[in-house]
This record gives structure tokens, C-alpha cells and sequence, in this order.
């Protein structure tokens, strides 16, 4: 008999990464010490480059000074994954999730965020696909459209998932995105040229695959952190 | 591949104590449910390891996972070559793959683990549970 799984959703609009990072580490305890049920963060950020755990720096190809010249953020996470550009229209679910509760290894629950985002892509009729052996993510021919970057502690996730909807991808030319050299990056926007894209209905889309993807009934909402909770962040 | 002389931890961490040394790796199971490895992070030679606790971080398709120490000690030698292969830890877990070898603080700790027996039975029941 499947019970009924429930997740607790939080769209928070734009979010420092570092204050995502932080409202992490803190669900992330709470869902070790099993206070909280499965949770899952959608938000966007502003522009921030990000390095993973093998700080691939050599993949950063302006300066740090330049960076804070263009208004960005660059971040070191514990995540896996090389380094990446987050920003405005890009979409990011952040999913802490207890791994073990769902019966998923690292492998599966990878390539379930990717289906995520093939999913949600195809509600447009792009044809998304996973990448070759290697080039995890989520592309349309040679032009990437969704990245993932995981962590995984004690059997709890982090970190996550980034699909494009429609961010400047000028911020991509100064980095070699995801460590891949010959490979461009595109965008829901770039794919379906005149179509109206309205983000929040997007994002409502994203989670929406992600919790019929990921066997979850039900859906508890918490929008801009406010909700019934008595607890504060 | 579950092997005999091992000892195994539900976290899916290997051990096989040889005299006063304990080697630990992570077993089958676990690099198959993580996919290729890519990066292995180990601790220092002399840092000290709790049972339970986190000792490594392996990154594979994007993931970092960390790994947990099945038993308490100071760590007296790790794997160099996982720095240049690791995909070593995919196709030889319970050999080549060896992550650290550690001074056991508490011997007794061994018997708290699983044999070969119902390791097998425990991986069975997980994945049959989903």
C-alpha cells in the first residue's frame, strides 16, 4: 500500500545565494533529525556564478573584480557538479529530500531532476533530452537548458536543479558552463521564440512535474515565507 | 556483490578487519546506486574517524555524497590512487576501491555491523520497499 507522500513547497521569489545556502544547512538538519517532512524551495537568484566541490576555477574566465563590475556573486558550495551561472528568469528548485524515504541512490534521483525538466519542457513542445555519457543535464541538441548540482549528507539532498526560462545568456560567455567547452546554453525562451512565457505560471509548472515525477500527492504551499507556520527563519 | 569476511553497515560502508587494522570501502551496492564516480575526497592520515560519522565525500553524475565511517579510530593510510582513478570505486569496491585503513578504537564495535548474510537481505528489503 503507497501512503499519501506530501511535500512542503516554498516559492520565495529572488533570493541571495548565500541566504538560500544558509535556509539549506538549516532544513537540511531538521529533515536529518526528521522535524521536517520532505521539502522543496523554488526561487531565483541574483546574478551569482557558482563553484562546486572541486572549485573547477580555471572554468571562471573573467576576474573576481570584473565579476562585482558586471553586478555578480561568486559562491564555493559543497555541491557536485562544475561552475554555473544562476540568475533572473533562470527557475531553482532547491529539493531537501530524505533519499532513503524514496528508495532513490544518487544516480536515480539525478536523473529524475533531469526528467523534471524534460518534462516541463515538453509542456511547450521543446524537445529536451539528457546529455552524453558524462554531461549530466538537460539539453536541447548541442544548447543546455537545465543544470543540476547535488549534495547529498547523511541521505538528505540539497542543492539542486537550474532550467532556463529566460536569462540574459550573456552571463554564460564568462565561464566555460559546467566545465563543457563546445556546447552553447539556451533557454525556454531562446526554444519557443514568440510564445508568452509567464514565469510564475513556469515555475508552478516546474514543481508540479517535479512532484508527480517524484511521487508526491500532496502538495503543502508556503509562498514568500509566509504561511501558517508559527515558526520563523 | 556482497562478499564473505565483511563486515557491513546500513549505510552501505564496507569493513574487514585485518589484525589491528580495519580497512573500509563502500560497497557494490552503494557505487551502483551512485553511478560513475568522478571525485573522491579522503581524509588526512591521522585524522580521527567516528563510527557513523562522515570520513569522505565522493562526487559522481553531479552529486557529492559523503561516506560514513563504520568504525571509530585514527586513520592510518588512504587510497592515493583514488586521487588519479577514481572510477576505481565502481569496478573493484571491495579492492582496489579500499577507501581508508583505520586504527580501530573499540574493536567491539564490529559486532554492532552486519554480516554478509544480512547485508544481502537488508539491501533486498530497501530496494523492494519502493
Amino acid at each position: 500500500m503507497r501512503l499519501s507522500r506530501s511535500l512542503h513547497v516554498w516559492k520565495m521569489g529572488t533570493v541571495n545565494y548565500l541566504e538560500a545556502l544558509k535556509l539549506q544547512e538549516k532544513l537540511l538538519s531538521e529533515r536529518k533529525a526528521q522535524k521536517i517532512g520532505d521539502t522543496l524551495l523554488c526561487l531565483q537568484h541574483p546574478p551569482t556564478y557558482t563553484l562546486g566541490k572541486r572549485r573547477t576555477e580555471h572554468n571562471l574566465l573573467i576576474s573576481e573584480s570584473e565579476l562585482r563590475n558586471i553586478g555578480a556573486q561568486l559562491h564555493y558550495t559543497e555541491r557536485g557538479g562544475d561552475i554555473t551561472y544562476h540568475g533572473p528568469g533562470q527557475a531553482v528548485l532547491y529539493p531537501i529530500l530524505s533519499l532513503r524515504e524514496i528508495g532513490l541512490g544518487a544516480r536515480k534521483y539525478v536523473e529524475q531532476l533531469e526528467l523534471t525538466m524534460i518534462e516541463l519542457a515538453s509542456l511547450y513542445g521543446v524537445k529536451a533530452s539528457v546529455g552524453e555519457k558524462g554531461e549530466t543535464g538537460v539539453w536541447v541538441g548541442d544548447g543546455k537548458i537545465g543544470a543540476i548540482g547535488v549534495r547529498i549528507s547523511g541521505g538528505i539532498t540539497s542543492h539542486g536543479l537550474a532550467f532556463n526560462i529566460d536569462p540574459d545568456l550573456n552571463y554564460f560567455k564568462h565561464i566555460v558552463p559546467c566545465g563543457i567547452a563546445d556546447k552553447r546554453v539556451t533557454s525556454l525562451r531562446k526554444e519557443t521564440g514568440t510564445v508568452l512565457l509567464t514565469e510564475d505560471v513556469v515555475h508552478d509548472q516546474l514543481i508540479s512535474c517535479f512532484a508527480r515525477l517524484f511521487g508526491f500527492s500532496d502538495l503543502i504551499w508556503r509562498e514568500n515565507g509566509l504561511c501558517s507556520e508559527t515558526k520563523d527563519l | 556483490a556482497v562478499l564473505d569476511g565483511l563486515k557491513y553497515a546500513k549505510s552501505h560502508e564496507w569493513v574487514k578487519h585485518e589484525g589491528s587494522v580495519a580497512l573500509v570501502g563502500i560497497t557494490d551496492h552503494a557505487q551502483d546506486h551512485l553511478g560513475e564516480v568522478v571525485f573522491v575526497e579522503l581524509p588526512e592520515v591521522g585524522a580521527a574517524v567516528s563510527q557513523g560519522g562522515s570520513f569522505a565525500n565522493i562526487e559522481s553524475v553531479k552529486a557529492t555524497s559523503d561516506v560514513n565511517s563504520p568504525v571509530s579510530g585514527e586513520v592510518v593510510e588512504v587510497n592515493d590512487k583514488l586521487g588519479e582513478a577514481p572510477g576505481l570505486v565502481n569496478t573493484s569496491p571491495y579492492e582496489d576501491g579500499w577507501m581508508i585503513k583505520v586504527k580501530p578504537s573499540n574493536p567491539s564495535e564490529l559486532e554492532s555491523l552486519m554480516g554478509p548474510k544480512d547485508y544481502t537481505k537488508f539491501c533486498e528489503e530497501e530496494d523492494a520497499a519502493h
